[in-house]
């Protein structure tokens, strides 16, 4: 069987903004794949054209075996898709969503009404399901909008930015969500997040965009390994910062860091700490603030595109 | 205001057509016994008509921007601010007062285009422009009393419809004297028909100070009431504000 | 690996989904329909009432004010009906729920349907109102009998079904509901520009030739024939055709632009 997401030199340009530049992607069947992003890099430019809702300006792409361009119709029976910012006509309660959901997937009106409850409970709504969703809180609104993406049994399913505007115990529990709907009915999932410890914490594979481009992919723990060092990140006063700057710079390549900052990769390891310290004394230089932080999806970014995500550690 | 076509559009588009769609389709009206202007056009019949209605259309726009303000309090900052509280509802109606002049300016000169003939000539034009835009002020004036009294700008554009009933059971478009029953006793005390007849007089039959003061006589009145009821809203709400 | 596979999703249920929701929304903000049901009702008593005397002039057909102008309130709500159209689609279109309801597998002119019925649902409640009050309190005659009135609602859901083609179009190209305004401005020129107060004869200039080919203008005397007289095929037939011939246009434009809605 081929796999649920192939993605060939995929691009969209919008006027002279190139939103989506020739990106290569393959999903496997079963994974929940990440792709990792700032704000306006790509992300969701790239799911409206995999979900049928934009026609891309060049390339191709397959989803769940057929062409989102050739065939959008037998793409859009086997995919389930939760857009950006839980977009839910506030005037309707949640099962008459539900409802209108199971009709427009032509399910029959018998089985649906059971499927209708089951997913309610699913996702912990059983008790709102009769109240209009504009009084519904966000998470809940999140909530309702993945039940509405699975009404179908999709193959694939698309989640753009799903926890985005979230408070974090509604997030950890969307992420649970979503970990059981991989696990129990193996849904194969896409989801796009400018969060490092979202894709972390739920992608087996992530694929990281910036500018339209996709500049890493791979497991999280590959990606990190592969940026190899830690980082040392050392707060001097700024007459120090060329001193410093000197001093540290035999033991690693300096990565970005915020003001008064200096941070390296430091190539020895943890161990190699102490010599650092004592390079920056023998250069006289003042030492305010120590850390050293083993690498993680922000260094990988970082390493990617010279810039740090929002929310990361700088 | 020019970057805001859908707040003055609406009132030059819909004014012009009624006018075109009138001036065509009763244009044997006038034959009809009875018709107090037996020999004139019947565009000229509807003109002043049709500017006031032009008029206003817009004469909304300054309360709704007023409601605007409260609603999203930057009336709040003008109220602690050292602006005198007069200059507030001030600057509302002169903005009401000039784009009534513009908007009633801009729809004479297209019915003269196309043929609209003013008896009283230069003198006769001023006037209708100035009862024009001190009806906008009027009504500019009952609008500010809404916004400050509700603060929101859907109720006071919910009012709009009020207005456009309010033109339309007079003798805007057809003479009273041919109207029945129940509507036309309406109409003929609706003192909107006490403006636009004597206006219309100075627009087919020429200027005359006794039209003149008649129409803009009864225009202030109704601005004066306006005026009287915003300023007990505002003072209301300064009392509130406090 | 799906247990579920529809081999194609039946259009009608889609269309009568989006019936049902357009009304429960309209249940929900009742206020949503004050206007398309006032104004009629204000056209009818203003229009009968301005214009009593306009009945004395040739071409009229009737000596009551109102038997000529309660077709033409009809018309004007039916279309206006359509204006309820654009708005769903509208705030569908700019809170993005749109999107939902595009990506599923449905025909496009199932969506398109469904909200079509909805405006013919609705164009119902102003039609019923402005007959109510033209019988009820205006003494308007019914010489066609029942046909009459038959005739009246058949060219009123006829006109919203094509009034909501047309806005629907007009919103699926700009995306806003800002886009109302430019609906409502073509919808009450060409209803305007028509036989909707005065009959052809009583027209002068310009306006004569553009009411005479204006299709809308068939459609008001098919409406209207049941208020001056029997319901006759001659008045009929070109109403139908016109209808028919209307839909058909504003039916491809509306899905047409729907094509483009996110190209």
């Amino acid at each position: 069987m081929s796999n649920p997401i192939e993605v060939t030199e995929l691009s969209r340009s919008f006027g002279n903004l190139r939103a989506v530049d020739s990106i290569n992607l393959t999903v496997t069947s079963g994974e929940v794949f990440g792709f990792l992003g700032p704000n306006g890099a790509g992300k969701s430019t790239a799911v409206r054209m995999l979900t049928t809702l934009l026609k891309p300006t060049s390339g191709s792409a397959r989803v769940a075996g057929f062409d989102v361009v050739g065939d959008p119709s037998a793409v859009r029976k086997k995919i389930g898709v939760a857009l950006q910012d839980a977009a839910i006509d506030p005037l309707m309660t949640g099962n008459e969503l539900l409802r209108l959901q199971c009709v427009l997937h032509g399910l029959p009106k018998r089985s649906s009404l059971k499927r209708c409850g089951d997913l309610l409970e699913r996702v912990g709504l059983t008790a709102a399901g009769d109240r209009r969703v504009g009084t519904y809180s966000g998470g809940m609104r999140r909530r309702l909008d993945l039940a509405l993406s699975l009404v179908h049994e999709p193959e694939v399913l698309f989640l753009d930015e799903p926890t985005t505007g979230l408070d974090p115990t509604s997030r950890m529990a969307l992420w649970e969500e979503v970990r059981n709907l991989n696990k129990d009915l193996g849904t194969t999932v896409f989801l796009t997040t400018q969060y490092l410890e979202e894709a972390d914490q739920l992608a087996e594979r992530i694929a990281i965009i910036d500018d339209g481009k996709i500049v890493r992919e791979g497991s999280p723990a590959s990606l990190k390994s592969a940026v190899g060092a830690p980082t040392l990140r050392v707060d001097v006063s700024e007459n120090d910062l060329p001193l410093a700057r000197k001093a540290m710079s035999h033991f690693g390549e300096e990565r970005p860091a915020r003001r008064n900052r200096i941070a390296i990769g430091l190539v020895s390891g943890t161990t190699g700490i102490t010599d650092v310290l004592k390079a920056l004394d023998d250069a006289g230089v003042e030492i305010h603030h120590v850390e050293l932080d083993e690498p993680s999806l922000d260094d990988v970014f970082a390493d990617a595109t010279g810039r740090r995500l929002e929310g990361g550690q700088v | 205001m020019l970057r805001q076509p859908q707040s003055w559009a609406p009132g030059l588009f819909f004014p012009l057509l009624l006018a075109a769609v009138y001036a065509s389709q009763f244009s044997r009206a006038v034959t009809i016994e009875g018709f107090p202007f037996p020999n004139v056009s019947f565009l000229d019949f509807v003109l002043p008509a049709c500017v006031i209605q032009g008029v206003l259309f817009g004469s909304t726009n300054s309360a709704s921007d007023l409601a605007a303000d409260i609603e999203n309090s930057f009336m709040d900052r003008l109220l602690v601010s050292p602006v005198s509280r007069g200059s507030i509802l001030l600057s509302r109606l002169a903005s009401a007062f000039i784009y009534g002049v513009a908007q009633a300016a801009v729809l004479i000169s297209i019915f003269v285009l196309f043929g609209a003939n003013i008896a009283g000539g230069f003198s006769s034009i001023i006037s209708i422009v100035l009862i024009a835009a001190m009806l906008s002020v009027s009504m500019g004036s009952f609008g500010i009393a809404v916004a400050l009294r509700t603060g929101s700008q859907e109720v006071v554009q919910s009012t709009f419809p009020l207005i456009f009933v309010a033109v339309f059971v007079s003798s805007a478009f057809f003479p009273v004297q041919l109207m029945e029953g129940w509507y036309g006793a309406i109409a003929r005390k609706n003192p909107l028909t006490w403006v636009i007849d004597p206006t219309r007089r100075m627009a087919i039959e020429g200027f005359s100070w006794a039209d003149f003061g008649q129409s803009l006589g009864i225009v202030l009145v109704i601005a004066s009431i306006g005026i009287l009821i915003s300023i007990r809203q505002l003072r209301r709400r300064l009392v509130r504000a406090q | 690996m799906s247990s579920f596979d529809s081999p194609q999703v039946p259009s009608f249920a889609v269309v009568f989904a989006g019936i049902q929701r357009g009304l429960i929304r309209l249940q929900r903000i009742p206020s949503l329909i004050l206007p398309a049901v006032l104004m009629p009702i204000f056209f009818v008593v203003a229009f009968s009432g301005s214009f009593a005397s306009i009945v004395e002039l040739e071409g009229y057909e009737t000596d009551k004010a109102v038997n000529w102008m309660t077709a033409w309130a009809v018309m004007q709500g039916a279309a206006f009906s359509g204006m309820g159209a654009g708005g769903l689609a509208g705030t569908d279109l700019e809170n993005g729920f749109f999107d939902r309801l595009r990506v599923a597998p449905t025909r496009p002119m199932a969506l398109i349907g469904g909200l079509v019925g909805y405006c013919v649902c609705r164009a119902l409640i102003p039609i019923t109102a402005v007959l109510i009050v033209a019988f009820a309190f205006l003494n308007a005659d019914m010489p066609g009998g029942l046909l009459g009135v038959v005739m009246v609602y058949l060219s009123g859901v006829g006109m919203s079904v094509v009034m909501s083609f047309l806005v629907l179009g007009i919103v699926f190209t700009f995306k806003t509901l800002k886009s109302l305004a430019i609906a409502q401005i073509i919808m009450f020129s060409s209803m305007f520009l028509s036989v909707g107060q005065a009959p052809i004869q009583a027209i002068e200039g310009w306006l004569h030739h553009v009411a005479a080919v204006n299709p809308i203008t068939n459609v008001i005397r098919m409406c209207r024939q049941g208020f001056l007289g029997e319901v006759t095929w001659a008045t009929t037939q070109p109403g139908l055709i016109a209808l028919l011939g209307m839909m058909l246009g504003t039916g491809i434009w509306a899905r047409i632009r729907y094509k483009k809605v996110d190209a």
